[in-house]
């Protein structure tokens, strides 16, 4: 039972100033076991936050992060499954999922998590998954201002991953769950 | 007075002078006739093997002075094994001969249909012989009321027993993911992943008002769990420092871990069912004996279910004492300070001599250095085979266990006495708090003997 939390897009201090403190009360440390973070922080006090909240964290390089030497895209394997890590802005179409399944192939993970859109989004595609968290912070995006502050949780239990997706709607966290296995034909061969 | 530790195999040659003569190797074979040393060889190789006391000037016993000087001779060299009977120095065909009766007695004792509970008690009181299994059975059948005296029924509750254990264990120690799975495949059997073959958005639930992995509410099956990991934290540290030098319980043999893995359940168990004290540190310390005893039990069937049965009577030997880890309880009437005073009061009805000069010379309180003796029932003041002796006794007292456990820390005291009335605070201190090696038989003697004033502390509710 392993927790994973993806998270990203916060541009903190340039377009939001802190995480919602509805977020912030849940997020405490010694619950999470990986932080993934696709990237935009854009500071090193947010580094620092994510890092107490958890000692393994990894993090992609998005457009506006002031450290340059966060990775373009990174893999890391938690229990049976392979995570890739991209920001996104890199992939284009923005948010395209053919581009992000050639990305997934090219990383050769099963999970790709990604961010950029700051639109929550899990989908099943071409035989792996891509798992966008969102904007914690509900930080406007490139296309739009109309943002729900969001991450993700996973929960890495064998052959079983449960995603849970916290978003702040209307004031209200609201907590979805989703379900996804790992069976040996998810992955495509080729 | 020689005391060390060798790690040798457990087949380590006896090294009997042939001087003594026929009656030494008669000894020997009577040992091996019995077979009892082939049982306590049931451990795994690589079990200690203690160097005997020579027992001195102060051991207080009847001893023929012919072989006080043939035996001091010897004593500093040889090794004997643990299967010695109790724990003092000396080999004499006349203990051998004592020991034995005893043995047949208890055999004789726990094969009744019915158990005498006085009788046995009696003979635990003079302590237990190891091998076969005797102190096992002994312990978790009467003396901790684990098992009824009938000795029809001792199959069914045994049984019973360890299968709510086992499902205790199910229950309470499932990590939230596999207990959130099992509940969703009991409610929704029909819903398959079919999604598992389409591409396309993954299926949402809403379960905002559910339990999910960063939910505070008391209620939450994850919050009790991140709750209980410190617990589970300090567990773990204390049973890795749990007797560091027996092979038993520490070193990274999976033999050892198995151990501590079982005893870290009882321990997780312990702590989820009584979550006013949870675990307290030391709690592994009164647990290992109990587990030790059961899991060195020849009867495979016994052994096996160790874990069961240890869990069910640490239970039962902390609901007694369980008050003196409760904080709030430490002023009362049921708490440790409490209890501390009765001590006091019975080293004063007993010696006033000596309990005068602690008070009020020294300044020493009794929770300076009773605390520990009384909370953790002696097992941090003596070697590992004296507590067994000294449990025996505390175990097998018909007014209880913290009565004898009363006595036997002023007994301590007593024994002690000539030493504490020439030291100092600090001096003193130090005595108390890192007791010196004593005849164990000697302290019991002295306990037993003191004037009964604890009779009188009987709480009545």
């Amino acid at each position: 039972m392993v927790l994973v939390l993806a998270i990203g897009d916060l541009h903190i201090p340039h377009r939001a100033s802190d995480l919602p403190p509805k977020f912030k009360s849940m997020l405490v440390p010694g619950k999470i076991q990986h932080i993934i973070c696709t990237g935009n922080l854009s500071v090193k006090e947010v580094h620092d936050y994510l890092k107490s909240l958890c000692p393994d964290l990894h993090v992609t390089r998005g457009e506006y992060d002031e450290d340059s030497r966060y990775l373009e895209t990174k893999t890391l394997t938690i229990g049976q499954f392979k995570l890739g890590i991209c920001h996104g802005h890199q992939v284009i179409p923005w948010g395209d999922l053919d581009s992000l399944a050639m990305l997934q192939r090219q990383l050769d993970v099963d999970i790709l998590v990604t961010g950029h859109t700051h639109q929550f989004k899990a989908y099943k595609h071409e035989g792996g998954v891509v798992i966008n968290p969102g904007s914690a912070t509900g930080a406007y995006s490139s296309f739009t201002y109309d943002v729900n502050p969001s991450f993700v949780l996973m929960d890495i239990d064998g052959l079983r991953v449960v995603v849970y997706v916290y978003e702040l709607i209307d004031g209200e966290v609201k907590v979805d769950k989703i379900d996804f296995k790992k069976t040996a034909t998810t992955r495509s061969a080729h | 007075m020689l005391k060390g530790k060798l790690k040798l195999s457990a087949k380590a040659p006896r090294v009997f002078p042939d001087r003594i003569g026929s009656l030494v190797s008669g000894f020997d074979d009577k040992e091996d006739e019995n077979g009892e040393s082939d049982s306590a060889l049931d451990f795994e190789s690589g079990e200690e093997l203690e160097i005997l006391q020579p027992s001195g000037a102060g051991s207080g016993r009847e001893i023929e002075d012919g072989y006080v000087d043939i035996m001091e001779g010897q004593l500093e060299s040889r090794v004997r094994q643990r299967s010695e009977k109790d724990g003092s120095g000396l080999v004499s065909v006349k203990e051998v001969i004592a020991a034995d009766e005893k043995r047949s007695d208890l055999e004789y004792e726990l094969s009744q249909k019915e158990i005498n509970l006085e009788k046995l008690q009696r003979i635990a009181d003079s302590g237990l012989p190891e091998g076969r299994g005797l102190r096992a059975t002994t312990w978790k059948q009467l003396l901790l009321g684990y098992l009824p005296p009938s000795r029809d029924l001792w199959e069914k509750e045994l049984t019973e027993n360890r299968q709510k254990y086992a499902k205790l264990k199910e229950e309470l120690l499932l990590s939230p993911s596999e207990f959130t799975r099992i509940k969703e495949e009991a409610l929704d059997s029909n819903e398959q992943n079919a999604d598992s073959d389409v591409d396309g958005p993954l299926r949402r639930q809403e379960i905002s008002h559910e339990d999910h992995p960063l939910s505070s509410g008391k209620a939450s099956v994850w919050h009790q769990y991140f709750q209980h990991i410190e617990i589970a934290e300090q567990i773990d540290r204390d049973l890795q420092r749990t007797h560091p030098d027996m092979k038993f319980f520490s070193g990274d043999t999976s033999f050892s871990r198995k151990h501590r893995e079982a005893m870290r359940n009882i321990l997780r168990l312990f702590a989820k069912l009584n979550p006013a004290i949870r675990y307290v540190q030391g709690m592994n310390e009164v647990l290992a004996p109990i587990y030790y005893v059961f899991s060195t039990d020849p009867d495979e069937q016994n052994a096996a279910n160790a874990e069961a049965d240890s869990f069910s009577c640490f239970v039962r030997l902390l609901s007694d004492s369980v008050d003196h880890f409760c904080q709030q309880l430490d002023n009362s009437s049921v708490g440790i300070l409490s209890t501390l005073s009765r001590l006091a009061e019975l080293l004063k009805a007993n010696d006033e001599e000596l309990w005068r000069h602690l008070e009020f010379t020294n300044k020493i309180k009794p929770q300076f250095y009773a605390f520990r003796w009384i909370t953790l029932l002696l097992t941090q003041e003596f070697n590992f085979q004296s507590i067994l002796r000294i449990w025996d006794s505390l175990l097998s007292n018909p007014f209880g266990v913290q009565d004898m456990l009363l006595r036997v820390c002023c007994a301590m005291l007593l024994c002690m006495k000539s030493r504490l009335l020439t030291g100092d605070f600090v001096a003193n201190l130090k005595l108390l708090q890192h007791y010196p090696d004593i005849n164990i038989e000697h302290l019991l003697l002295v306990a037993r003997d003191l004037s009964p004033d604890t009779s009188s502390y009987r709480l009545s509710p």
